[in-house]
């Protein structure tokens, strides 16, 4: 299952976008955070949680998704919502706490739902795992080919979630897909200091499904790996485990100078960049630069388009607090 | 509260570590277990300076593993040490509550007496900078409901280094609060009257005994954490008025103080309940309970109670900021409670 | 006439912090090695120490940049 020239060009373009996307996000999260960093201030209060070097999972997973397949991501969504096709401006406006946000500012960042593509993050660790996976029975017991993935990060491999959800997903055989971002850090502690074993593909052994490990933050390789995982699901083949090799390319969230981090490690990865080095690729495979460009720009257009929107958009009524909890 | 001549002041995160480091000098059975709190020092700064005195064995980084680790505690203290562990935040609960309230709380009574668990798990609670519905909440009464456990909170860096070390000596199993806001690490913002002076030598502040803050004859205002602050803003403004308040800063939610705060209410007549936990079914509620049921309490005006409603916290600044407490409604509290009462 | 500042080494030139709380009041008398301020650069915090005893002038309040090296108070015999 190679990703074809259409493809290929979808994911480029969908990951300039989403670099964008969190770029712009980043000046607008520090707008008066200086010189005091005091997380509550400013248009984008709290944590945030950039996805920069990691777009290569989103893309070549959503590439084979449909609108009604279900997505669940963790505290570190918006590449994953880029890519599975939230509605960008109510997404920038949500992140900004705007009434024309997906959830009218109620849920912030770290709690963004599309109900038109079948979306949702949350933040505790793991926790989008069950939903995922009940989302895929439901697709199982209605007789339709939809999928759920859960996109989680290799520190929620040792949360107690992670093992019943796949156990269950295994002996009651759901189309569903588990995609792990192994970007080697939970917050401050380095993946070999929590895990027992170096490779969290080869736990899918012990739940009685397919494991593969993708390298090099590969979007092709992540593209071929998912493609076969969402066919044999769709298939009625059960569920799998699939572990990219990703890099964080900035802190665990903004403000996070990352002390606990070797010296010139993060600037050997951002010689890495996936964008970089998959334009090259793309360059020497015969693609033509312009068009390249071409896509970068329509990119930055619509990144341009939501914030824009996200800024002039108003904020809600303080009193709209109360509404939604109960249907 | 008090200003001393000898200016050592610290944040109520110092004075954390200070209590945990101070302890594990003296007893070589107290570690420290936690996601981040080695390399990093706590993602609140709970445990700076910890791994580099004592040490990877005794300052332990753990897997994002909470049922395994804080299981693990139980295990630890039953054992005969005395775990100190980090919840992140207080929200990461519903992942591991099974052996806090099932394990930890019921162990002593389960065992007759035979098996302790002197455990302090520290947890961070609070909201109002933006974080949204999971990592804002404060659950107070969550934890307090539940039977076997303690569960304080401190207001000033002062109390928290006496109850931390009152916690780590207490043979039961303590929840330790700290809300995030007071904190005192500068990018959750800055409350100066959580910064204050805290001896150098070892002292344990009770737990079970609330404090009072702010003597006063008019109306009780009882707090706990960051409403204590609300509720000493609000003494300063209603004393121009005229109007004097006794503020009491609970320190210990269980178990809870009741002795102090009805001697309160019955020398004032007037109770106001402040708590930024959720309204119904919490802290609010049993103080006013437990003031009721005093048959030699007379009330001049009926208690009111100031708490974050029973919704999910919003996270966009202009619904959360809306529906938390502050200290201006309290002041509005106070003035109703005085004009309502007026004979 | 001892100068407090701001080390040269806590955190790159050309980045600002701020003093998020002093700890003791301007006109204090401090004992050395006590901490003085606490300061952030981004969400790194750090501890100012009181290099020698005496009486501190503050000449920085809280909240306002500060840069490495920069002198932000005094403590006079």
């Amino acid at each position: 299952m190679t990703p074809d020239r259409e493809d290929r060009l979808w994911m480029y373009r969908i990951m300039y976008l989403s670099r964008q996307f969190e770029e712009r996000i980043k000046p607008a999260y520090f707008e008066g955070k200086q010189p005091m960093f005091n997380m509550a201030k400013g248009p984008i209060p709290g944590e945030m949680h950039l996805s920069e070097g990691q777009e290569p999972c989103a893309v070549g997973v959503c590439a084979h998704l449909r609108a009604d397949d279900w997505v669940t991501a963790p505290h570190r969504p918006h590449h994953i919502a880029i890519a599975k096709g939230v509605d960008l401006r109510a997404m920038a406006a949500e992140i900004f706490g705007k009434k024309a946000g997906l959830s009218g500012g109620r849920g912030g960042h770290m709690h963004l739902f599309d109900v038109r593509v079948n979306f949702s993050c949350s933040g505790i660790i793991a926790q989008g795992m069950g939903p995922a996976a009940g989302a895929a029975l439901a697709a199982k017991l209605r007789g339709s080919d939809q999928v759920a993935v859960a996109f989680i990060g290799e520190g929620a491999a040792n949360q107690g979630a992670f093992h019943e959800t796949l156990n269950l997903a295994a002996v009651w055989n759901l189309p569903c897909l588990f995609v792990i971002e192994d970007n080697s850090y939970g917050i401050s502690v380095a993946k070999r200091d929590s895990t027992a074993i170096p490779s969290n593909a080869a736990r899918a052994a012990a739940y009685g499904m397919p494991g593969i490990a993708v390298a090099d933050n590969d979007p092709d390789a992540v593209y071929r790996a998912a493609g076969e995982a969402i066919a044999r699901a769709r298939a009625g083949g059960g569920p799998s485990l699939i572990e990219i090799e990703t890099t964080r390319l900035e802190g665990h969230f903004m403000g996070d100078v990352e002390g606990y981090r070797p010296e010139g490690e993060v600037a050997a990865l951002k010689v890495r960049d996936p964008l970089i080095v998959y334009r090259e690729r793309l360059l020497s495979d015969g693609f033509d630069a312009a068009e390249l460009d071409d896509s970068e720009r329509s990119a930055v257009a619509d990144v341009d388009d939501a914030f824009a929107f996200a800024r002039e958009t108003p904020l809600p009524d303080a009193v709209e607090a109360f509404d939604h909890v109960f249907a | 509260m008090t200003e001393t001549t000898s200016k050592r002041r610290l944040t109520i995160a110092r004075a954390m570590s200070e209590a945990i480091a101070q302890e594990m000098e003296r007893d070589p059975d107290v570690l420290v277990m936690g996601e981040d709190v080695a390399k990093l020092g706590g993602v609140f700064s709970t445990t700076t300076g910890l791994l580099d005195r004592f040490g990877p064995d005794r300052v332990r980084d753990t897997p994002i593993s909470e049922t395994a680790f804080i299981g693990a505690a139980v295990g630890l203290a039953a054992a005969g040490m005395r775990p100190v562990v980090e919840l992140m935040f207080v929200d990461f609960f519903g992942v591991c509550m099974d052996p806090i309230y099932n394990l930890a709380a019921k162990q002593n009574y389960f065992s007759g007496g035979q098996i302790q668990c002197p455990m302090v798990l520290m947890t961070s609670v609070g909201g109002g900078y933006g974080d949204g519905g999971q990592h804002s909440q404060c659950l107070y009464a969550s934890f307090a409901h539940l039977p076997g456990m303690k569960v304080v909170i401190p207001s000033n860096a002062h109390d928290a280094k006496g109850l931390m070390t009152a916690a780590i000596a207490d043979p039961n199993p303590v929840i330790f609060m700290f809300h995030k806001s007071l904190q005192g690490v500068g990018w959750l913002g800055t409350v100066l009257g959580a910064i204050t002076d805290v001896p150098e030598a070892r002292y344990e502040v009770p737990i079970g005994k609330a404090s009072v803050v702010h003597e006063g004859t008019d109306v009780t205002v009882v707090g706990l954490g960051l409403t204590v602050h609300h509720a000493l803003d609000a003494a300063k403004q209603v004393a121009g008025r005229g109007v004097s308040i006794e503020v009491i800063d609970l320190r210990t939610v269980a178990p809870l103080d009741r002795e102090t705060i009805r001697a309160s209410v019955r020398k004032t007549g007037r109770l106001i309940v402040v708590d930024d936990d959720y309204l119904s079914f919490g802290v609010t509620g049993e103080v006013i309970a437990s003031v009721c049921e005093d048959r030699s309490i007379t009330l001049r005006a009926a208690p009111a109670r100031i708490a974050h409603p029973d919704i999910p916290i919003p996270f966009t600044p202009v619904m959360e900021h809306f529906v938390l407490p502050s200290s201006a409604k309290v002041v509005a509290a106070i003035e109703d409670m005085m004009e309502a009462g007026h004979d | 006439m001892t100068d407090v500042a701001i080390a040269l080494d806590w955190w790159e030139d050309g980045s600002e912090g701020a003093i998020s709380a002093w700890l003791v009041d301007d006109g204090d008398r401090v004992e050395a090695g006590v901490i003085v301020a606490e300061v952030m650069n981004e969400k790194v915090s750090f501890e100012l120490f009181a290099p020698t005893s005496g009486i501190i002038s503050i000449f920085v309040p809280a909240e306002t940049p500060v840069v490495p090296g920069q002198v932000v108070a005094r403590i006079a015999p």
